[in-house]
């Protein structure tokens, strides 16, 4: 007969059966258990439920994961909730009128979501700086070598301010944003500011690419503020104003043309 | 390993959880979707410290306690035709008990009884992360756990001769 251990507990029996126990203490336990028959055959069938539970639940391993619970496509999808402004991403989720009323080359119209955080904070800062005098833009367009070069490199994308003469717009300059804030793969944002002659003023609002590189187009509009949106391979732009409508769509379309344009359709 | 590629993994284990918590496979997607859209919310303000997978739990036992006391306080009942017992199941063998006696039997344990149970059973987790997960002292964990077995217990009798099941 082995002497007993000192102290086998109550939860050294439970440790057993979920096998936490380290090896040698499992080995002391067995040898309790078999001179405990009444003991034994009480964890033998909590060992039974164990089995019973794994074999009602299995593993979901070998599963295919359903989209939704990626969390890749949870982080585009989530975007637009996450900035702090609720209402404006709402807004701009909601508001997403796709389609009919821009008739520029809008194509996709079941993604808003991924951009609608970017359009948000386009929107959020035309409205904060377009009213502006002094401090409008942080680098003016007269440094316009300066303003090309600095923000090509924290976008890290070439950045040139497309030319709005013949819509009666001229450059005011720019500053650097950041992206939207939960969306981390688009990085900083560029804002490019347009006046004409009546101090209308456009804003172009720029990121890098999102992580799944698509062309997406988008029209969002909120209180008097329209943004148009669309995304390629390279960057991801809003141009958000509030012009008449024939004037915006003229002016996002001229934005448009301009910074797709490739030379040999080879830039990368 | 990005945050998100890290989360990624613990995803079968979540749906794993969650639909034995659930009982049902679409609410139990339903809770681990809210579960991961809640963590990549608040991953920039808050930094998980133990591992990534125990703070994937917390957030989704929480979930799933606030959707119990929401659901009581409307009446509501789960619709049990949706059972997550899955066909591939193998019918019970000699010695073993009947799954579909443990199915009902796990229903009648009390919720924090549940939990407690299905998380260290299914995720073999130890019952310090246990405690962590649930939020409990680790003598809770153990006082539940030795609970749930002897509910279990008197439910689907001992395994001895009468409960033993042929294979069908």
């Amino acid at each position: 007969m082995t002497p007993l251990p000192a102290s086998i507990t109550e939860d050294d029996l439970h440790a057993h059966v979920d096998g936490l126990l380290p090896p040698a203490r499992a080995a002391e336990v067995e040898t309790w258990l078999a001179t405990h028959p009444d003991k034994a055959a009480e964890i033998a069938l909590w060992q039974r439920q164990n089995e019973a539970l794994n074999a009602l639940f299995p593993p979901a391993n070998d599963e295919p994961v359903p989209d939704r619970l990626k969390p890749r496509q949870l982080a585009l999808r989530s975007r637009g909730v996450t900035l702090g402004w609720p209402q404006l991403a709402a807004a701009a989720v909601v508001i997403l009128a796709i389609g009919t009323g821009a008739g520029w080359a809008l194509r996709e119209f079941d993604r808003p979501s991924e951009s609608a955080g970017l359009i948000a904070s386009a929107v959020t800062a035309h409205a904060l700086y377009v009213n502006e005098n002094r401090h409008a833009v942080e680098v003016a367009a007269a440094d316009r070598d300066h303003l090309v070069s600095w923000l090509s490199n924290r976008v890290a994308r070439p950045i040139t301010p497309p030319d709005l003469a013949p819509e009666g717009f001229e450059l005011v300059g720019g500053r650097l944003l950041p992206g939207d804030y939960d969306a981390e793969a688009s990085g900083p944002a560029a804002q490019l500011m347009y006046q004409n002659a009546a101090n209308d003023r456009v804003t172009v609002y720029i990121t890098a690419a999102l992580p799944d590189a698509k062309a997406a187009y988008e029209f969002a509009s909120r209180d008097n503020l329209d943004a148009f949106y669309w995304s390629n391979d390279l960057i991801t732009c809003t141009v958000v104003g509030n012009l008449p409508e024939d004037e915006m769509k003229a002016v996002a379309k001229k934005i448009y043309t301009q910074l797709t344009w490739r030379p040999d359709a080879a830039r990368t | 390993m990005d945050f998100l590629d890290e989360i990624e993994t613990c995803v079968p284990a979540l749906r794993r959880y969650a639909r034995a918590l659930t009982r049902n496979v679409d609410r139990a997607d339903d809770l681990v979707q809210d579960c991961l859209e809640r963590a990549i919310r608040k991953r920039g303000l808050f930094r998980p410290t133990g591992p990534l997978q125990a703070w994937l739990f917390r957030i989704l036992v929480n979930l799933w306690r606030n959707s119990l006391r929401s659901e009581r306080r409307r009446g509501e009942h789960v619709a049990y035709d949706a059972l997550v017992i899955e066909p591939s199941i193998p019918a019970p063998q000699h010695g073993r008990l009947a799954l579909g006696e443990m199915n009902r039997a796990l229903d009648k344990l009390p919720d924090d009884q549940r939990e407690t149970l299905l998380l260290v059973v299914l995720e073999g987790v130890s019952y310090e992360e246990a405690a962590a997960i649930l939020g409990i002292p680790i003598g809770t964990v153990m006082s539940r756990l030795s609970r749930a077995r002897a509910t279990l217990r008197a439910l689907t009798g001992t395994g001895d001769e009468p409960r033993l099941r042929t294979v069908k």
